[in-house]
């Protein structure tokens, strides 16, 4: 088998807390742990996504991979070569490989540009191109995202929220980029509109074949782009496998709270767990304070189990033998400890 | 169904609306929002409103609760009952709050909360209004009960704080406790969830429909989301740049949709996975009310627009019994 086109290892990435967010715990001088240990691979032409729900870290990773932020620690392969975020040469290779199209398609597109300006700012080597080339290539970015020539002159306040969506993809293609980093990109859409660019990003998927990283805490959608699911709670990946298996057979309890939770038009009824919904926890595993399957050796973080194909970090997918150790351990912590 | 003129009155309308129609007017232009709308309540229902960003669902719910700028919004026409009363303002803005038995989740969480007061003070001041026999120990044990209801674990921490201090996601949270104690017969909720979790809004709509079952209000909600409107509602309008171009039973709107614009926005929805193939859309976008397409305003995106639908409106018309539809097809 060839390289992974991308192959992520224990991607790890904190802030340093600046203010005291409400009021008394003092934060301040802390750090946030945003991403921890996040470890995952993308082949070639996949579509590989990742759900999360606000905070859960989906734009810092986001921004990771494109080079804004540099990871400490953590492997990033692209094409099998291994990244060093101190090389600017190697940052460098990784932008003009992996591009990036936000959730807010005002914020990311400067407003005194022409559409036009803003495609070409995706071309690599723009001083070498000779004038013709330049307008060439925005021409058929243009026309791959089927945005009307017309709206080559305009600037960003005159053109829909779809249609600068389509900018920042043509953007990003214009520069011939392979991996495509998609950070909720329909989330500010209408319906309507999603479903268009939905279609757009099928259609670009089979004609060049590119890979997407599609990020969005909206399940439906996840299920009807993607060919595997990654599942990020509070900065862990806490299951990760093919989209059927993941919709089909949730094997993390969180994994199975999220997908019993949402809505389709098929299956309207609202489920609620009956459990509570606590807050993530910091010590042991992360989903503790929620799961209704909480047990003893949950008090340690689990490790990443892989059974099948499917990745999952939980204790239930250990085998007896290790978790008879791991509770001996805690047992014995605890009596050493009275 | 027979026609019962007992049973007639017995199921008589909360909240009626009738013929709307609402601008919005500065010195250089005049934006035509709502053009006669008409929706209507019953005591126990629950409706829904869904339709895309701009198409008035928004302007129609602070008409209804009367805290409609005015100006620069302006009334062209239309009634609005609320037990049979005409409460539309008219001429300024005067809250139907509370009073009247009207409450209002908004979109923007930060309206519905006083940013004066701390969230403690807000909500003992709705347990005295809703109550005022009931004593300090016991507004403190109601108020500490319904943020655990809404799933605020830090109770205390968010008692003593500021609305503008807290995430968007427990301003949210705030509000709908404000309204669980407030217990209205008319709950609106503009896209009420926006911003929570997944979970965690899932759990608050329940809380929402059981508080409603256990007072018998009704609800009116507000969603471009088709799916939490079919999972909260008995009856939907769907609105289009202004007006409602179909209306009906939730099930019988989701399973067989008239207005070539439901039937789109029932196909936008993703349902299943990617191998079902392209989501059967057309191009285009929602037309800007500074320059409503003439006639039809969904003819530039329509698949089945004729003639006649650049050139008139059409009008709502039952299509079948308590289904209503605009659209020149079903002429
Ligand atoms: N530069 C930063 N400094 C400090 N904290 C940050 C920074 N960027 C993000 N965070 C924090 O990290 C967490 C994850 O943020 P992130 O934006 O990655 O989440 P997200 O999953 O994209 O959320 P959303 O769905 O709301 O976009 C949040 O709690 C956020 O406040
Ligand atoms: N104060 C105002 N002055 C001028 N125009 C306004 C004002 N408030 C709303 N509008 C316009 O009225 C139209 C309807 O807005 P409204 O907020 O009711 O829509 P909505 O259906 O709630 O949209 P969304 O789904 O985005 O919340 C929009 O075109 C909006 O720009
Ligand atoms: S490790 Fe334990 S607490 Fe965590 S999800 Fe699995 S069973 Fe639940
Ligand atoms: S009136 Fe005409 S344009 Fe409008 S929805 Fe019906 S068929 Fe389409
Ligand atoms: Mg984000
Ligand atoms: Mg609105």
């Amino acid at each position: 088998m060839s390289d992974p086109h991308l192959e992520v290892e224990n991607l790890s990435m904190r802030f340093k807390v600046k203010t005291k967010i409400l009021h008394g715990s003092a934060d301040q001088g802390k750090f946030k742990t945003v991403l921890n240990s996040v470890s995952f691979a993308i082949k070639e032409g996949e579509t590989f996504g990742i759900v999360g729900e606000t905070g859960s870290g989906k734009t810092t990773l986001a921004k990771t991979l494109v080079g804004i932020y540099k990871p400490k620690n953590c492997t990033i392969k692209l094409q099998g070569k291994e990244i060093n975020f101190k090389k600017r040469e190697d940052v460098l290779s990784l932008r003009r490989s992996i591009g990036i199209v936000f959730q807010d398609p005002v914020g990311s597109l400067n407003p005194r540009l022409r559409v036009f300006d803003i495609i070409a700012e995706g071309l690599p080597d723009l001083q070498k191109m000779k004038k013709g080339e330049k307008e060439t290539k925005i021409r058929e970015a243009a026309k791959l995202v089927e945005l009307p020539e017309s709206k080559l002159e305009s600037y960003p306040p005159e053109i829909s929220g779809g249609e600068k969506q389509r900018v920042s993809l043509a953007r990003t293609l214009a520069g011939g980029k392979k991996i495509l980093v998609l950070d909720e990109p329909t989330s500010s859409l209408d319906v309507s509109i999603q479903a268009q660019i939905l279609n757009l990003l099928i259609k670009l998927k089979r004609e060049l074949s590119i890979s997407y990283i599609f990020i969005t805490h909206d399940l439906n959608v996840i299920k009807f782009m993607c060919d595997r699911v990654a599942v990020l709670y509070y900065g862990q990946l806490l299951e990760e496998g093919s989209t059927i298996e993941l919709f089909e057979r949730p094997r993390h309890p969180y994994t199975y709270d999220l997908i019993h939770a949402n809505v389709t038009l098929s299956s309207t009824n609202l489920y609620t767990t009956d459990h509570e919904s606590g807050e993530p926890s910091t010590e042991g595993c992360v989903y503790k304070n929620s799961c209704p399957k909480r047990f003893e050796p949950c008090e340690r973080n689990p490790p990443v189990i892989v059974r099948n194909g499917v990745r999952v970090k939980c204790w239930l997918y250990e085998t007896q033998e290790n978790l008879n150790g791991v509770i001996s351990e805690i047992k014995k912590e605890l009596g050493d400890g009275s | 169904m027979e026609d019962n003129p007992l049973q007639n009155e017995l199921i008589s309308d909360l909240l009626e609306v009738q013929n709307l129609s609402v601008n919005f007017e500065t010195i250089d232009r005049t934006v035509e929002v709502l053009r006669s709308v008409s929706i209507r309540i019953e005591k126990g229902d629950a409706v829904g409103i869904v339709g895309e960003s701009g198409s008035g669902k928004s302007t129609l719910a602070q008409a209804i609760i009367g805290v409609l700028d005015i100006p620069p919004a302006r009334i062209i026409d239309g009634v609005i009952r609320f037990n049979g009363e005409n409460i539309l303002q008219r001429k300024t803005k005067s809250p139907n709050f509370r009073g009247k038995g009207i409450n209002m989740i908004f979109q923007e969480p930060l309206t519905s909360l006083n940013p004066v007061y701390s969230v403690h003070d807000q909500l003992e001041e709705a347990i005295r209004i809703d109550d005022p026999t009931v004593d300090a120990k016991k507004r403190e044990e109601i108020i500490k009960r319904n943020l655990r209801e809404v799933m605020i674990r830090d109770v205390e921490g968010v008692l003593s704080v500021y609305p503008h201090q807290l995430s968007g996601g427990m301003r949210q949270r705030v509000s709908i406790a404000m309204v669980l104690i407030q217990r209205p017969q008319l709950l609106i909720l503009d896209e009420p969830t926006t911003g929570l979790d997944l979970i965690v809004q899932r759990k608050i709509l329940k809380l929402i429909l059981n508080l409603k079952e256990e007072i018998s209000s009704s609800i009116l909600l507000i969603t471009h989301d088709l799916a939490i409107a079919a999972s909260v509602c008995k009856r939907i309008y769907v609105m289009y740049a202004g007006r409602v171009v179909e209306s009906g039973s939730m099930r019988v709107v989701l399973s067989s949709p008239s207005h070539p614009y439901t039937i789109m926005l029932k196909n936008s929805v993703p349902e299943g996975y990617m191998d079902e193939g392209p989501l059967n859309v057309t191009s285009g976008s929602p037309p800007d009310l500074r320059a409503l397409p003439s006639g039809c305003a969904f003819h530039p995106r329509c698949p089945k627009a004729m003639a006649v639908c650049r050139e008139k409106v059409p009008e709502l018309k039952k299509v079948e019994d308590e289904r209503e539809v605009a659209c020149w097809l079903y002429e």
